[in-house]
Protein backbone atom coordinates (compact mmCIF):
# COMPACT_ATOMS: atom_id res chain seq x y z
CA UNK A 1 0.00 0.00 0.00
CA UNK A 2 2.92 2.43 0.88
CA UNK A 3 4.27 1.74 -2.59
CA UNK A 4 1.68 2.61 -4.78
CA UNK A 5 0.80 5.39 -2.63
CA UNK A 6 4.54 6.60 -3.06
CA UNK A 7 4.28 5.66 -6.66
CA UNK A 8 1.26 7.73 -6.75
CA UNK A 9 2.49 10.83 -5.13
CA UNK A 10 5.76 10.66 -7.43
CA UNK A 11 3.64 10.51 -10.20
CA UNK A 12 1.83 13.59 -9.61
CA UNK A 13 5.25 15.43 -9.13
CA UNK A 14 6.17 14.27 -11.78
CA UNK A 15 5.95 16.35 -15.44
CA UNK A 16 3.38 13.70 -17.73
CA UNK A 17 4.07 13.80 -21.23
CA UNK A 18 0.34 13.12 -21.42
CA UNK A 19 -0.28 15.75 -19.45
CA UNK A 20 1.02 18.28 -21.91
CA UNK A 21 -0.51 16.39 -24.69
CA UNK A 22 -3.92 17.05 -22.81
CA UNK A 23 -3.05 20.88 -22.08
CA UNK A 24 -2.24 21.32 -26.12
CA UNK A 25 -5.93 22.18 -27.06
CA UNK A 26 -6.44 25.09 -24.62
CA UNK A 27 -3.28 26.22 -26.10
CA UNK A 28 -4.19 26.41 -29.49
CA UNK A 29 -7.64 27.78 -28.27
CA UNK A 30 -5.94 30.47 -26.76
CA UNK A 31 -3.66 31.05 -29.52
CA UNK A 32 -6.87 32.11 -31.33
CA UNK A 33 -7.03 34.86 -29.60
CA UNK A 34 -3.08 35.93 -29.66
CA UNK A 35 -2.48 39.11 -32.15
CA UNK A 36 0.16 37.55 -33.64
CA UNK A 37 1.01 34.11 -35.88
CA UNK A 38 4.40 33.32 -34.35
CA UNK A 39 2.56 31.14 -31.64
CA UNK A 40 2.91 28.19 -33.21
CA UNK A 41 6.70 28.16 -32.57
CA UNK A 42 6.62 29.17 -29.06
CA UNK A 43 4.44 26.46 -28.40
CA UNK A 44 6.56 23.88 -29.91
CA UNK A 45 9.42 25.33 -28.05
CA UNK A 46 7.60 24.79 -24.51
CA UNK A 47 6.59 21.07 -25.83
CA UNK A 48 9.93 20.05 -26.74
CA UNK A 49 11.31 21.49 -23.74
CA UNK A 50 8.47 19.75 -21.50
CA UNK A 51 8.72 16.30 -23.14
CA UNK A 52 12.69 16.64 -22.24
CA UNK A 53 12.38 17.10 -18.79
CA UNK A 54 9.82 15.26 -18.67
CA UNK A 55 12.11 12.32 -16.98
CA UNK A 56 13.90 14.94 -15.37
CA UNK A 57 10.93 15.00 -13.05
CA UNK A 58 10.79 18.65 -12.35
CA UNK A 59 7.05 19.63 -11.42
CA UNK A 60 5.35 21.51 -14.49
CA UNK A 61 2.61 24.09 -13.62
CA UNK A 62 -0.72 24.11 -15.95
CA UNK A 63 0.34 26.44 -18.51
CA UNK A 64 -2.77 29.50 -18.10
CA UNK A 65 -3.31 31.53 -20.77
CA UNK A 66 -4.63 35.52 -19.63
CA UNK A 67 -5.59 37.92 -22.72
CA UNK A 68 -3.14 40.46 -22.13
CA UNK A 69 -4.16 44.17 -21.18
CA UNK A 70 -3.48 45.31 -25.02
CA UNK A 71 -6.18 42.71 -25.65
CA UNK A 72 -8.86 43.52 -23.30
CA UNK A 73 -11.70 45.26 -25.17
CA UNK A 74 -13.72 48.59 -23.86
CA UNK A 75 -17.20 47.69 -22.24
CA UNK A 76 -19.47 50.35 -20.97
CA UNK A 77 -20.15 53.67 -21.26
CA UNK A 78 -17.90 54.56 -18.39
CA UNK A 79 -14.99 52.69 -19.92
CA UNK A 80 -15.03 54.23 -22.84
CA UNK A 81 -15.07 57.70 -20.58
CA UNK A 82 -11.80 56.78 -19.07
CA UNK A 83 -10.23 55.07 -22.67
CA UNK A 84 -10.47 58.90 -23.56
CA UNK A 85 -9.15 60.28 -20.65
CA UNK A 86 -6.25 58.15 -20.67
CA UNK A 87 -5.67 58.54 -24.26
CA UNK A 88 -5.38 62.44 -23.75
CA UNK A 89 -2.76 61.66 -20.68
CA UNK A 90 -0.81 59.39 -22.88
CA UNK A 91 -0.52 61.61 -25.96
CA UNK A 92 0.63 64.16 -23.55
CA UNK A 93 3.05 62.27 -21.90
CA UNK A 94 4.12 60.16 -25.05
CA UNK A 95 4.74 63.95 -26.78
CA UNK A 96 7.36 65.47 -23.75
CA UNK A 97 9.44 62.57 -23.06
CA UNK A 98 12.31 64.49 -21.30
CA UNK A 99 15.06 61.80 -20.52
CA UNK A 100 17.48 61.61 -18.01
CA UNK A 101 20.84 61.15 -19.72
CA UNK A 102 22.48 58.19 -17.96
CA UNK A 103 25.51 58.63 -20.49
CA UNK A 104 28.31 56.07 -19.11
CA UNK A 105 30.40 55.07 -21.82
CA UNK A 106 30.44 54.95 -25.68
CA UNK A 107 26.78 54.82 -26.33
CA UNK A 108 26.31 58.11 -25.06
CA UNK A 109 27.77 59.28 -27.78
CA UNK A 110 25.29 57.82 -30.15
CA UNK A 111 22.95 59.07 -27.32
CA UNK A 112 23.93 63.01 -28.56
CA UNK A 113 24.16 62.21 -32.27
CA UNK A 114 20.28 61.71 -31.24
CA UNK A 115 19.50 65.44 -30.43
CA UNK A 116 22.03 66.70 -33.47
CA UNK A 117 20.36 67.76 -36.55
CA UNK A 118 20.46 64.59 -38.33
CA UNK A 119 17.97 63.13 -36.10
CA UNK A 120 16.75 65.41 -34.41
CA UNK A 121 15.13 64.82 -30.85
CA UNK A 122 13.53 68.02 -30.25
CA UNK A 123 10.65 67.70 -32.86
CA UNK A 124 9.58 64.81 -31.11
CA UNK A 125 9.61 66.61 -27.87
CA UNK A 126 12.45 65.09 -26.24
CA UNK A 127 14.29 67.38 -24.48
CA UNK A 128 17.49 65.95 -22.00
CA UNK A 129 17.50 67.27 -18.47
CA UNK A 130 19.92 67.09 -16.45
CA UNK A 131 17.73 67.16 -13.39
CA UNK A 132 15.96 63.90 -12.62
CA UNK A 133 13.27 65.93 -10.56
CA UNK A 134 12.31 67.45 -14.18
CA UNK A 135 12.69 63.84 -16.36
CA UNK A 136 10.02 60.88 -17.46
CA UNK A 137 12.90 58.75 -18.95
CA UNK A 138 16.20 57.44 -17.81
CA UNK A 139 18.28 56.10 -20.94
CA UNK A 140 20.90 53.85 -19.23
CA UNK A 141 23.49 54.76 -21.83
CA UNK A 142 26.69 52.53 -20.91
CA UNK A 143 28.22 49.95 -18.71
CA UNK A 144 27.41 50.22 -15.24
CA UNK A 145 29.68 49.50 -12.83
CA UNK A 146 29.35 48.58 -9.62
CA UNK A 147 31.04 52.16 -8.20
CA UNK A 148 28.23 53.50 -10.14
CA UNK A 149 25.25 51.31 -9.31
CA UNK A 150 24.53 53.24 -6.37
CA UNK A 151 24.34 56.81 -7.98
CA UNK A 152 22.07 55.38 -10.77
CA UNK A 153 19.30 53.53 -8.48
CA UNK A 154 19.71 56.99 -6.24
CA UNK A 155 18.81 59.18 -9.26
CA UNK A 156 16.49 56.67 -10.28
CA UNK A 157 14.79 57.30 -7.10
CA UNK A 158 14.63 60.99 -7.02
CA UNK A 159 12.89 60.81 -10.53
CA UNK A 160 9.05 61.75 -10.34
CA UNK A 161 6.70 59.47 -11.39
CA UNK A 162 5.70 58.27 -13.75
CA UNK A 163 9.32 57.30 -14.93
CA UNK A 164 10.38 54.91 -17.82
CA UNK A 165 13.82 53.31 -18.01
CA UNK A 166 15.37 52.66 -21.50
CA UNK A 167 18.68 50.55 -21.27
CA UNK A 168 20.89 51.32 -24.08
CA UNK A 169 23.62 49.18 -25.44
CA UNK A 170 24.76 44.98 -24.71
CA UNK A 171 26.64 46.46 -21.47
CA UNK A 172 23.33 47.78 -20.00
CA UNK A 173 20.95 45.28 -20.72
CA UNK A 174 23.23 42.61 -19.51
CA UNK A 175 27.01 43.27 -18.97
CA UNK A 176 27.82 42.60 -22.42
CA UNK A 177 31.68 42.22 -23.84
CA UNK A 178 32.74 43.22 -19.07
CA UNK A 179 30.11 40.48 -18.03
CA UNK A 180 32.96 38.99 -16.82
CA UNK A 181 34.11 41.97 -15.53
CA UNK A 182 34.67 41.93 -11.55
CA UNK A 183 33.82 45.55 -11.18
CA UNK A 184 30.24 45.82 -14.00
CA UNK A 185 26.88 45.23 -12.86
CA UNK A 186 25.71 42.59 -15.49
CA UNK A 187 22.65 44.37 -16.72
CA UNK A 188 20.99 47.79 -15.23
CA UNK A 189 18.17 45.80 -14.95
CA UNK A 190 19.52 44.50 -11.84
CA UNK A 191 19.56 47.97 -9.58
CA UNK A 192 16.54 49.14 -11.76
CA UNK A 193 13.07 48.16 -13.70
CA UNK A 194 13.77 48.52 -17.55
CA UNK A 195 11.18 49.23 -20.09
CA UNK A 196 12.46 49.31 -23.34
CA UNK A 197 15.94 47.20 -24.61
CA UNK A 198 18.46 48.42 -27.07
CA UNK A 199 20.48 45.63 -28.44
CA UNK A 200 23.29 46.66 -29.89
CA UNK A 201 27.24 47.80 -29.34
CA UNK A 202 26.86 50.59 -29.64
CA UNK A 203 23.54 50.94 -30.75
CA UNK A 204 22.99 53.89 -33.53
CA UNK A 205 21.01 56.61 -32.77
CA UNK A 206 18.30 55.06 -35.46
CA UNK A 207 17.95 52.01 -33.07
CA UNK A 208 17.91 54.57 -29.73
CA UNK A 209 15.26 56.26 -31.91
CA UNK A 210 13.23 53.08 -32.54
CA UNK A 211 13.47 51.87 -28.97
CA UNK A 212 11.94 55.74 -27.95
CA UNK A 213 9.45 54.70 -30.42
CA UNK A 214 8.49 51.36 -28.94
CA UNK A 215 8.47 53.46 -25.69
CA UNK A 216 5.89 55.72 -26.74
CA UNK A 217 3.93 52.56 -28.18
CA UNK A 218 4.15 51.15 -24.64
CA UNK A 219 2.92 54.40 -23.16
CA UNK A 220 0.11 54.72 -25.17
CA UNK A 221 -1.45 51.75 -24.41
CA UNK A 222 -1.13 51.89 -20.90
CA UNK A 223 -3.93 51.73 -19.01
CA UNK A 224 -4.05 54.41 -16.21
CA UNK A 225 -7.37 55.85 -14.97
CA UNK A 226 -8.69 52.59 -16.26
CA UNK A 227 -6.29 50.22 -13.89
CA UNK A 228 -7.40 52.81 -11.25
CA UNK A 229 -11.43 52.35 -11.53
CA UNK A 230 -10.43 48.62 -11.88
CA UNK A 231 -9.04 48.67 -8.13
CA UNK B 1 10.54 75.34 -39.86
CA UNK B 2 7.26 74.68 -38.24
CA UNK B 3 6.03 78.68 -37.96
CA UNK B 4 3.03 79.35 -38.12
CA UNK B 5 1.87 80.57 -41.66
CA UNK B 6 3.28 76.99 -43.07
CA UNK B 7 1.01 75.08 -40.48
CA UNK B 8 -1.93 77.03 -41.78
CA UNK B 9 -0.69 76.77 -45.95
CA UNK B 10 -1.12 72.99 -44.74
CA UNK B 11 -4.05 72.67 -43.50
CA UNK B 12 -5.42 74.79 -46.41
CA UNK B 13 -4.18 72.48 -48.45
CA UNK B 14 -4.88 68.85 -47.14
CA UNK B 15 -8.44 70.48 -45.17
CA UNK B 16 -9.00 70.19 -41.60
CA UNK B 17 -9.91 66.12 -41.48
CA UNK B 18 -6.80 65.46 -42.53
CA UNK B 19 -4.75 67.88 -40.38
CA UNK B 20 -6.62 66.22 -37.22
CA UNK B 21 -5.33 62.67 -38.20
CA UNK B 22 -1.70 64.11 -38.63
CA UNK B 23 -1.75 65.57 -35.40
CA UNK B 24 -2.70 62.03 -34.41
CA UNK B 25 -0.01 60.38 -36.12
CA UNK B 26 2.88 62.24 -36.83
CA UNK B 27 2.35 65.22 -34.92
CA UNK B 28 3.09 67.79 -37.40
CA UNK B 29 1.11 69.02 -40.49
CA UNK B 30 2.61 67.85 -43.92
CA UNK B 31 1.28 68.22 -47.15
CA UNK B 32 2.94 66.04 -49.55
CA UNK B 33 2.56 63.88 -52.56
CA UNK B 34 1.50 59.83 -51.87
CA UNK B 35 4.41 58.34 -53.82
CA UNK B 36 2.38 54.80 -53.24
CA UNK B 37 1.25 52.50 -50.85
CA UNK B 38 2.95 49.16 -49.89
CA UNK B 39 0.84 46.08 -49.14
CA UNK B 40 -0.41 46.83 -45.67
CA UNK B 41 -1.86 49.39 -46.60
CA UNK B 42 0.47 52.12 -45.26
CA UNK B 43 0.89 55.70 -47.41
CA UNK B 44 3.85 57.00 -48.08
CA UNK B 45 4.37 60.70 -49.20
CA UNK B 46 7.05 62.93 -50.42
CA UNK B 47 7.76 66.55 -50.44
CA UNK B 48 11.04 68.01 -51.34
CA UNK B 49 9.80 71.21 -49.94
CA UNK B 50 10.28 70.70 -45.87
CA UNK B 51 13.84 70.26 -44.42
CA UNK B 52 16.11 68.14 -45.42
CA UNK B 53 15.82 64.76 -43.54
CA UNK B 54 11.86 65.40 -43.54
CA UNK B 55 10.69 64.56 -46.70
CA UNK B 56 9.60 61.65 -46.67
CA UNK B 57 6.61 60.06 -44.13
CA UNK B 58 4.84 57.56 -43.86
CA UNK B 59 1.17 57.16 -43.05
CA UNK B 60 0.49 54.07 -40.91
CA UNK B 61 -2.32 51.84 -42.00
CA UNK B 62 -2.46 50.46 -38.40
CA UNK B 63 -3.61 52.36 -35.29
CA UNK B 64 -1.21 50.44 -32.86
CA UNK B 65 1.59 52.12 -35.83
CA UNK B 66 4.97 50.78 -35.35
CA UNK B 67 8.11 51.79 -37.66
CA UNK B 68 9.05 47.61 -38.30
CA UNK B 69 5.10 47.80 -39.98
CA UNK B 70 6.90 49.31 -43.53
CA UNK B 71 7.71 46.71 -45.83
CA UNK B 72 11.35 46.64 -46.23
CA UNK B 73 11.46 48.30 -49.86
CA UNK B 74 9.85 51.14 -48.65
CA UNK B 75 12.10 51.12 -45.86
CA UNK B 76 14.72 51.55 -48.05
CA UNK B 77 13.21 54.88 -49.86
CA UNK B 78 11.90 56.16 -46.69
CA UNK B 79 15.13 56.24 -44.72
CA UNK B 80 17.23 57.68 -47.57
CA UNK B 81 18.70 54.77 -48.88
CA UNK B 82 17.18 54.61 -52.66
CA UNK B 83 15.46 57.80 -54.62
CA UNK B 84 13.92 55.61 -56.54
CA UNK B 85 10.55 53.78 -55.55
CA UNK B 86 10.07 50.46 -54.94
CA UNK B 87 8.27 49.51 -57.94
CA UNK B 88 10.96 50.74 -60.16
CA UNK B 89 13.79 50.11 -58.22
CA UNK B 90 16.04 47.36 -59.80
CA UNK B 91 17.01 45.88 -56.55
CA UNK B 92 13.45 44.86 -56.08
CA UNK B 93 13.29 42.42 -59.17
CA UNK B 94 16.63 40.47 -57.49
CA UNK B 95 16.08 37.30 -56.64
CA UNK B 96 17.14 36.76 -53.17
CA UNK B 97 16.22 33.21 -52.06
CA UNK B 98 17.71 33.40 -48.65
CA UNK B 99 15.79 36.38 -47.88
CA UNK B 100 12.83 36.00 -46.04
CA UNK B 101 9.89 37.11 -48.20
CA UNK B 102 7.50 38.23 -45.45
CA UNK B 103 7.63 41.33 -43.16
CA UNK B 104 7.40 40.25 -39.27
CA UNK B 105 6.89 43.31 -37.56
CA UNK B 106 8.45 43.65 -34.32
CA UNK B 107 6.25 41.37 -31.66
CA UNK B 108 7.09 42.97 -28.88
CA UNK B 109 4.42 42.85 -26.28
CA UNK B 110 2.33 40.73 -27.96
CA UNK B 111 2.00 37.06 -27.18
CA UNK B 112 4.73 36.31 -30.31
CA UNK B 113 7.34 38.27 -28.41
CA UNK B 114 10.49 36.62 -27.78
CA UNK B 115 11.23 34.13 -24.41
CA UNK B 116 13.76 32.65 -24.06
CA UNK B 117 13.79 29.06 -23.33
CA UNK B 118 16.58 26.41 -22.42
CA UNK B 119 17.68 24.04 -25.07
CA UNK B 120 20.09 21.99 -22.86
CA UNK B 121 19.02 18.79 -21.10
CA UNK B 122 18.16 19.19 -17.50
CA UNK B 123 21.08 19.60 -15.24
CA UNK B 124 19.42 17.70 -12.06
CA UNK B 125 18.07 13.84 -13.37
CA UNK B 126 16.20 12.19 -11.07
CA UNK B 127 14.95 9.17 -11.03
CA UNK B 128 11.46 6.61 -10.79
CA UNK B 129 12.09 4.43 -7.32
CA UNK B 130 10.11 1.36 -8.79
CA UNK B 131 9.47 -1.03 -5.67
CA UNK B 132 8.89 -4.61 -6.19
CA UNK B 133 5.12 -5.41 -5.47
CA UNK B 134 5.08 -8.29 -2.05
CA UNK B 135 4.95 -11.74 -2.34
Amino acid sequence: MLASARTGASLALRAKPTAHLANLPVRVAAASISSSSRKDSTAAAVQAHGSSSAGGGLVKRERKEVPLPSQEGTKGVLQYALTTLDQITNWGRQSSLWPMTFGLACCAVEMMHLSTPRYDQDRLGIIFRASPRQSDVMIVAGTLTNKMAPALRQVYDQMPDPRWVISMGSCANGGGYYHYSYSVVRGCDRIVPVDVYVPGCPPTSEALMYGIFQLQRKMRNTKISRMWYRK
Amino acid sequence: MSYITRTLGNIRKIGIKEYWHQLQYIGDTKAGVLMGTDKFGNKYYENNDELPLRTRWVDYAKHDFDPSQIEPLWHMWISYGTDKLPSEDLNAHTKRSWANPANTPNFTATRGAFKTYSTVKPKIQSWEPIAAPRQ
